[in-house]
Formats: C-alpha cells, sequence, structure tokens
C-alpha cells in the first residue's frame, strides 16, 4: 500500500507555474528524498503535501484516501522545518506537548510520550529550557523530538540540516537514518545536498524548474542518469559534460565536440529519430583512469591544469583537445601541472533531446 | 568613542528640555499660593500640601480620573481586540490592495480632529451617544485603530510564517495558531499599542470638550481645563492635578516597558 500518493500536481502562484505535472508514490515506511537546486518547487510541494497550501489542479492521498480537503491540523502529518520553528515562549517540554495537547491527549499519555521522546533524542536535560538556551544542534533535536513525539502516519523534513554545521551535519544524517530504522514511518525529505539525497533515500525525486527529472533509487540515479541536468546535479565533482554534435552511420554513432571525435557501436534507438543533431556527451571524473586498461576502453591525452589534493583523494584538472576535463583518483597521484597525460575512459553517458541513450561500450 | 560625550551632552540637554514644563508643574503644586504668585517667581516650594486637597476634594478630581480611567481603558481594550484580527489578516493574508488599506487607514489618521468634528457630532446625536461614554469611546477607538493596527501589523510581519505553520501541522485552527502562539510572541507590540492608545484616550481633549458638557461625566483634561472661574485662574490647583492625572501614565508606561522590551521572540529562529 501507498502511504502517499501524488496525482498529476500543479501549482500556480498568480501567473508563475511552479509545478508541473508532478506525480509518485512513496511505498508505507519509505524514505524518501525531494532533491533539487533551490527553487525547483521542492518546498512548495512539501507544503503542498501538508496542507499548509493548495494545490491548483492534483490530487494528495495518504494510504489510498485522498486528503485534498483535509486541513493541516487533520492530516495527521509532522514537519520538520528549515529554521526549527520552536515555540520560543514556550520550554522544550512544552513545546514537545503542544502538538499532544492540541488533540487532547490525556496527561498520562503526554507525559509517557515525551518521556519516551527524550530518551530517543538524548534530550533529557534540555526538557525545561526555553529554544533560545539552546545550541543550534540541539533546537534541531528538539524539533525532531516534536515531530517524533506525536506519532503521526507522515513525517515531512524540509532541509532540516542545512542550517547545521557540516560536522554536525553528517552525525544529524546518521542519526536520522537511525531514527526511521527504529520508527518504521513514512518520511519524506526535501534537500539540495545530494549527499544527503543519496546516503538517505530509498528513492530520490530529482527536481528542476518545478519538473520532475527522474525517480529512482540513489544508485539507480548515479549510474543511469535521465538526463544531463540530473547527470550534473548528481556526483561530486559534477559529471564532465560535453556539447556536441552525433553522426549516425550504420552500427556506428560518432560523437564529435571540437577536436575531439567518439565512436560507439551503435543499433538504431527508438529516441533517435534524425541521422545527425545536437548530443551530450558525459564522463564522470571517477571512471576516468590515469593507468592502462583492458579492452573497451578508450585513451586521449592532454595537459594537467591543477591538481587538488584531498588527502586520499587528488581532483585533476586538465584540458584534452580544447575540451576541460576533471578526474577524480583513489590513488596518490603524483603529477603536476603543464605535464601531459594520457587518460582512460570507458564509461559514457549519451543524451540526445535531453534522453539518456543507453551506449554499449566502445 | 570621541564622540561620546558631545552624545551624552545632547541627550541630557534634550531630556531637561523637555522635563522642563513638567518639573515647574510639580514645583507649583506643592508651593502654597502666596509663592505661586511671588514676583519675582522663588523656584524652591514651601512644601505645602493645599493645592492637592483642594483639587481632590473642592474640584472632585478623583471623580475625573474615574471618568478618564473608564473611557481610556474601553477604548484601549476595544481597539485592540478590533486591531489584532485585522493586523494578523493584513500581515499574513494574500490580500488583493493590502497596501492600499494600509495607506487609507495611515490617510485616515492624519486627519485633523476639527475636520471630523461636526459630522461625529451629529451622528452621537442621532444615536444618543452625545454626555455618555460610549459615545467618546466610539470616535476615540477609530481615531486610534490606524495606528493600532499599522503597529501589529509590523510586529505580525515580523513574526516567522514556519511558526504559524508548525502550530498549524501540530493541530491548531488559525485562531488557536493566533492566540496560542503568535499573541504570546507578539507581546512587546500588544503592549506599545495598548499603551499609545491609552495615552492617547487619556490626554484627548477636544472631542472630550465637545461631546461631554455633563460635568458628572467629563474627563480629567476637560475637567481640569473647567478648573478655571470667570475671574480666577487656579494655577496651584492645576498643578497639583495635572501631577495627579500624569502619574498613572508613568507607572503604566514603567510597567510596559518590561514587557516591551522583553525581546520574547529571540531564539524563535535561527540566524
Amino acid at each position: 500500500m501507498a502511504g502517499l500518493e501524488l496525482q498529476h500536481i500543479e501549482k500556480t502562484f498568480g501567473r508563475t507555474r511552479v509545478l508541473h505535472d508532478v506525480s509518485f508514490e512513496v511505498g508505507d515506511g519509505k524514505f524518501f528524498v525531494l532533491l533539487g537546486p533551490s527553487g525547483c518547487g521542492k518546498s512548495t510541494l512539501l507544503r503542498i503535501i501538508a496542507g499548509l497550501e493548495p494545490q491548483t489542479h492534483g490530487s494528495v492521498s495518504f494510504g489510498g484516501q485522498c486528503v485534498d480537503d483535509v486541513p493541516p491540523p487533520a492530516r495527521d502529518v509532522a514537519m520538520v522545518f528549515q529554521h526549527y520553528a520552536l515555540y520560543p515562549h514556550l520550554t522544550v517540554r512544552e513545546n514537545l506537548a503542544f502538538g499532544l495537547k492540541m488533540r487532547r491527549e490525556p496527561k498520562p499519555v503526554i507525559e509517557a510520550r515525551i518521556a519516551e521522546t527524550a530518551t530517543l533524542l538524548e534530550i533529557h536535560d534540555l526538557l525545561d529550557r526555553k529554544p533560545k538556551e539552546l545550541s543550534g544542534g540541539q533546537q534541531q533535536r528538539v524539533a525532531m523530538g516534536r515531530a517524533i513525539v506525536r506519532k503521526p502516519r507522515l513525517f515531512l523534513f524540509d532541509e532540516p540540516l542545512s542550517n547545521l554545521d557540516a560536522r554536525l551535519r553528517a552525525s544529524m544524517r546518521v542519526e536520522l537514518k537511525k531514527l526511521h530504522q527504529r520508527l518504521g514511518v513514512t518520511m519524506v525529505y526535501v534537500t539540495h545536498d545530494q549527499s544527503e539525497a543519496m546516503t538517505l533515500g530509498h528513492a530520490i525525486v530529482v527536481m528542476n524548474h518545478g519538473k520532475i527529472q527522474q525517480i529512482g533509487r540513489p544508485e539507480q540515479i548515479y549510474h543511469e542518469p535521465a538526463n544531463p541536468f540530473v547527470a550534473g546535479f548528481i556526483g561530486n565533482p559534477p559529471m564532465n559534460l560535453f556539447e556536441g554534435s552525433f553522426r549516425l552511420d550504420q552500427r556506428q554513432l560518432e560523437f564529435l565536440v571540437g577536436d575531439l571525435t567518439f565512436r560507439f557501436p551503435f543499433q538504431a534507438h527508438e529516441r533517435i529519430s534524425a541521422n545527425t543533431g545536437m548530443a551530450t556527451l558525459g564522463i564522470r571524473p571517477e571512471d576516468v583512469k590515469f593507468e592502462p586498461q583492458g579492452p573497451g576502453y578508450v585513451a586521449i591525452t592532454g595537459t594537467i591544469d591543477l591538481v587538488e589534493n584531498l588527502g586520499n583523494d587528488s581532483i585533476v584538472h586538465m584540458m584534452v583537445k580544447g575540451q576541460s576535463l576533471t578526474a577524480r583518483t583513489s590513488f596518490g597521484f603524483h603529477q603536476h601541472a603543464g605535464e601531459s597525460i594520457t587518460i582512460h575512459v570507458k564509461n559514457f553517458h549519451l543524451f540526445i533531446n535531453d534522453n539518456r541513450i543507453p551506449l554499449p561500450s566502445p | 568613542m570621541t564622540h561620546r560625550p558631545v552624545l551624552l551632552g545632547g541627550i541630557f540637554l534634550a531630556v531637561l528640555g523637555s522635563l522642563c514644563p513638567f518639573l515647574w508643574f510639580i514645583l507649583t503644586s506643592f508651593k502654597s499660593q502666596i509663592l505661586v504668585e511671588a514676583i519675582p517667581p522663588t523656584w524652591w516650594p514651601d512644601g505645602s500640601l493645599v493645592f492637592y486637597a483642594s483639587a481632590l476634594f473642592e474640584h472632585r478630581l478623583l471623580h475625573y480620573v474615574r471618568n478618564s480611567v473608564i473611557v481610556a481603558g474601553s477604548t484601549t481594550v476595544i481597539a485592540l481586540v478590533v486591531a489584532t484580527p485585522a493586523a494578523y489578516a493584513l500581515a499574513r493574508l494574500r490580500l488583493p490592495g493590502k497596501t492600499w488599506v494600509l495607506g487609507g487607514l495611515l490617510c485616515v489618521a492624519m486627519f485633523p480632529p476639527i475636520v471630523i468634528a461636526g459630522p461625529v457630532w451629529q451622528i452621537l446625536e442621532r444615536l444618543g451617544g452625545l454626555n455618555t461614554h460610549w459615545g467618546l469611546v466610539l470616535p476615540y477607538v477609530s481615531l486610534t485603530l490606524p495606528l493600532a493596527v499599522w503597529i501589529l501589523t509590523t510586529f505580525f510581519h515580523e513574526l516567522p510564517v514556519e511558526l504559524e505553520e508548525a502550530a498549524r501541522i501540530d493541530g491548531c485552527t488559525t485562531w488557536q495558531a493566533l492566540y496560542k502562539i503568535m499573541l504570546p510572541l507578539a507581546t512587546p507590540g500588544l503592549f506599545t499599542a495598548a499603551i499609545l492608545t491609552f495615552i492617547y484616550a487619556w490626554n484627548e481633549f477636544f472631542f472630550a470638550l465637545l461631546i461631554l458638557t455633563d460635568p458628572e461625566r467629563q474627563t480629567l483634561p476637560v475637567g481640569i481645563a473647567l478648573f478655571q472661574g470667570e475671574f480666577i485662574m487656579p494655577w496651584g490647583e492645576i498643578a497639583a492635578a495635572s501631577v495627579i492625572a500624569t502619574l498613572p501614565l508613568i507607572i503604566l508606561v514603567l510597567l510596559f516597558q518590561r514587557g516591551i522590551i522583553n525581546g520574547l521572540s529571540a531564539g524563535a529562529v535561527k540566524g
């Protein structure tokens, strides 16, 4: 059964359309991530799920039931906000109790739930403090607690970690994942941070300009990006994308960019209607090898521009026949800027008309 | 740092300048009749309480205080009860023509009282509101509402929307979110609006003189102004009465000041 289902959601503010025909389904108990750059409509989508914002068209259902006409207080969802939104005039304990009191839970139940949540999040010592007496990380925990304590049927997270520093963010990410494993409740998580999306999500929706670009498991989105946007958005450093042209003859597809030419054995494909046209070729920095490999690899020579040493990794920026290309290598890399180098690549991503075209190895 | 002494000196002079008339009144109120009329004037009073006794008992000052408390108190309560939801709606809802409403309110507040005095008097006469307290409260409320709405709108506007949304998701209706979460956080604004409304209604003279001719119902400013007889100007009694009339305001401001300063919304939202 689907925990959450969106059907053909559209949203316009005045004349601006911020969501275009968004549909997806979230399995019960799954951790679902909405990923995209800021302004892509992901937060608006979350607010539509919460009922804080009405959709212009389309429908939202929870567990098979349409909730379009259900106001937020009755939707039984909990939301963790980017800025936490703790009630500043209430203590942590009162903040946790607030939602339960509003739902007229008996007092012993409220106390038991608060105790349970405080144990889970280790915030016992903070219960009698006011939000402004807490650090950012502590406020984050309390905000999480306020969601957990209610035992809602759906958790919504709106970039909850974006205000924390990098170290705290990484540890909260782990805790969040553990929390989901313990509670087993459906969670929808909005973020612009791909590493949060990749590590947390059972499934990821990549959005841009109010449209869904791709829905899939994290590894699917990484290995088989549906279009150049997803390809460039996922991965660090981002995928090298070359805008060029293609020529199709008989059983071979030729991709040309500047002085570079790549040839792939190729069968006709339904998505390619013409024999020539514009195309985008992608190479992941981590797929670039510096040692000669087995058969199927293409060797290209170039010049090193800059080497960034990250300790165990090095990021190598180079020029290859007039095109700039970035590579990531996990071995000790000893060459320097200005030296010439030969790289070996096997995995290519080809996009024609913004669609992924599966490529056999050359 | 070099500007500091100059700044402090300036502040001291400004405060002294605005306090001077008050100081003179306070000094006068503690004088006896001979000292008040002495030429050349003397600074220091002889500590006589004659004028206070006269103001309180002969001129029935407490009776005017009571009337003023009723009028100013009701004006404040009614103005806030009406202004709060209005300001909330103006601050939060996507209303068409919102700026026009706020601008219009500001224009209304700018009207000189004399322009509307005639119509107000006629309306009150038809409604039977002349010489009643509510007949005075009504124009006071409409005259103070713009300011109250403006102050509260600014306050509600500054409170993060996320708080209200969190309250909605926690199970509040819009009204519950308003009075359980937003109002407690807007207390500094409520205090400010309340005290300004109260001061206005407490000090207002023109409409009070126009609408209340019955000495039983007159408020403090009118009452004190009518101390003067045909041939005498009882400066001493007026000074004593003015001191008594000002005291409640000073006490109120001092009490509310703590509420205003309490930065309740600090820490509501990080960053």
